[in-house]
């Protein structure tokens, strides 16, 4: 599969949230959550925020091969995590270099789905006030 | 045996008394020790609690400056007395229906080596101070949840288990049921409804950004245990949410 010159988070229902530098992201639509290793968590919010995959490529450049950072956009893509976007890619963030050279994991994103009915239903999705709670999106 | 109900309490002084009077009509199902956390209660509520303590010896009142339900809930463990054998949460404002303690405390008496019961809870719009029962008009729902007051916890595990996690603004019940499934506790998911979980234009899990947050926060800090730690197990086939996916509740 052809890499997209820049990607965005696939849809409402992927959220993202970082703790101490690593993300962790969850599918409301399906309930899955994806744990990051540390250069993962780098990679996966530089993509998240628009940063172009060549100056991805680029700030990686002699400590993550561009093989394996290719590999892992297509998988984050095939978790229905990114999706090809039409955005002006953005300049890669100044710090990622050295962010990418302390960190001390190989990429990789991990998938879990034993949460699934906690996550579907409670308590992220947003609610409208004169629903009340819990209010979860109708599957249309 | 000796059940401690563990209770945090904040400008509550509406719901308070229903909630404690749902405990105390189960005296005799279990030798029981409530443990109510003042959280530096503005309002009337440690008064309607001292008055409750007239008529109820097993209640303990505990006040403190207000510092959060995570440190109360944590107070409240640190009060366990010795011979404390179960331990259970109810919130200020909902209510522990009729015969849940006798449900699961009959199924800690068959089964020393018993842990922890996950039972269900019922969301309900109203309920009636009186007979401490949803209304006639009121709509529920009843699921398997994430809810404190839908365990019982053996001394033992919350031993095992430890203090609530006091990095949580939130969700800290969350991560202290995430905590307490990862240990592989022996289970039972029993059919008892354990919680009128009371749904009000109050309820804190209102403020959504910040409870989202913190509900990750309690997914991510589990995914890192489990990944430190590979004897801790995943925790499946415990909650039941599916009904409220095609539910809205008012």
């Amino acid at each position: 599969m052809p890499l997209s010159d820049v990607y965005a988070v696939a849809s409402r229902d992927i959220v993202f949230e970082s703790f101490d530098g690593e993300a962790v992201v969850l599918d409301l639509s399906n309930g899955k959550y994806f744990g990051f290793s540390d250069s993962g968590s780098k990679v996966w919010q530089a993509l998240s925020s628009g940063v172009g995959t060549e100056a991805l490529i680029r700030s990686a450049a002699g400590r993550i091969d561009a093989a394996a950072i290719e590999a892992f956009i297509t998988q984050l893509v095939e978790f229905g995590l990114l999706a090809p976007s039409s955005a002006t890619p953005l300049p890669s963030f100044d710090d990622l270099p050295a962010a990418l050279a302390a960190a001390s994991e190989p990429l990789h994103v991990s998938v879990h789905d034993d949460l699934a009915d906690l996550i579907i239903v409670d308590p992220i999705h947003e609610v409208e006030e004169p629903l009340g709670w819990p209010a979860v999106k109708q599957v249309s | 045996m000796k059940l401690s109900v563990i209770m945090p309490v904040y400008n509550r002084e509406r719901y308070v008394v229903a909630a404690l009077r749902s405990l105390i009509r189960q005296r005799d199902a279990a030798d029981l020790d409530i443990i109510v956390i003042d959280d530096g209660s503005t309002d009337g509520s440690a008064q309607a609690v001292r008055a409750m303590m007239d008529e109820a010896s097993c209640i303990r009142l505990f006040r403190q400056e207000n510092m959060g339900v995570t440190r109360a809930r944590n107070s409240g463990l640190s009060r366990l007395k010795p011979e404390t054998e179960l331990v259970s949460f109810l919130d200020s404002d909902d209510i522990s229906p009729a015969g849940r303690f006798a449900a699961d405390l009959d199924l800690f008496r068959r089964d020393p080596s018993l842990e922890l019961t996950y039972s269900r809870m019922m969301l309900v719009d109203r309920i009636d101070d009186e007979t401490l029962e949803p209304t006639r008009d009121s709509t529920s729902i009843t699921v398997r949840g994430i809810h404190l007051s839908a365990a019982i916890f053996s001394r033992r595990l919350v031993d095992r288990i430890g203090a609530f996690d006091e990095d949580f603004v939130q969700a800290e019940d969350t991560d202290f049921l995430l905590r307490s499934f990862e240990v592989g506790p022996r289970c039972a998911l029993p059919d008892t409804l354990a919680l009128y979980y009371r749904r009000h234009a109050g309820n804190m899990t209102r403020q959504q950004d910040v409870q989202s947050r913190e509900f990750m926060r309690a997914i991510y800090k589990s995914m890192k245990r489990r990944r430190a730690n590979p004897s801790l197990k995943p925790i499946e086939g415990i909650f039941e949410l599916k009904k409220l996916a095609d539910w809205q509740f008012m």
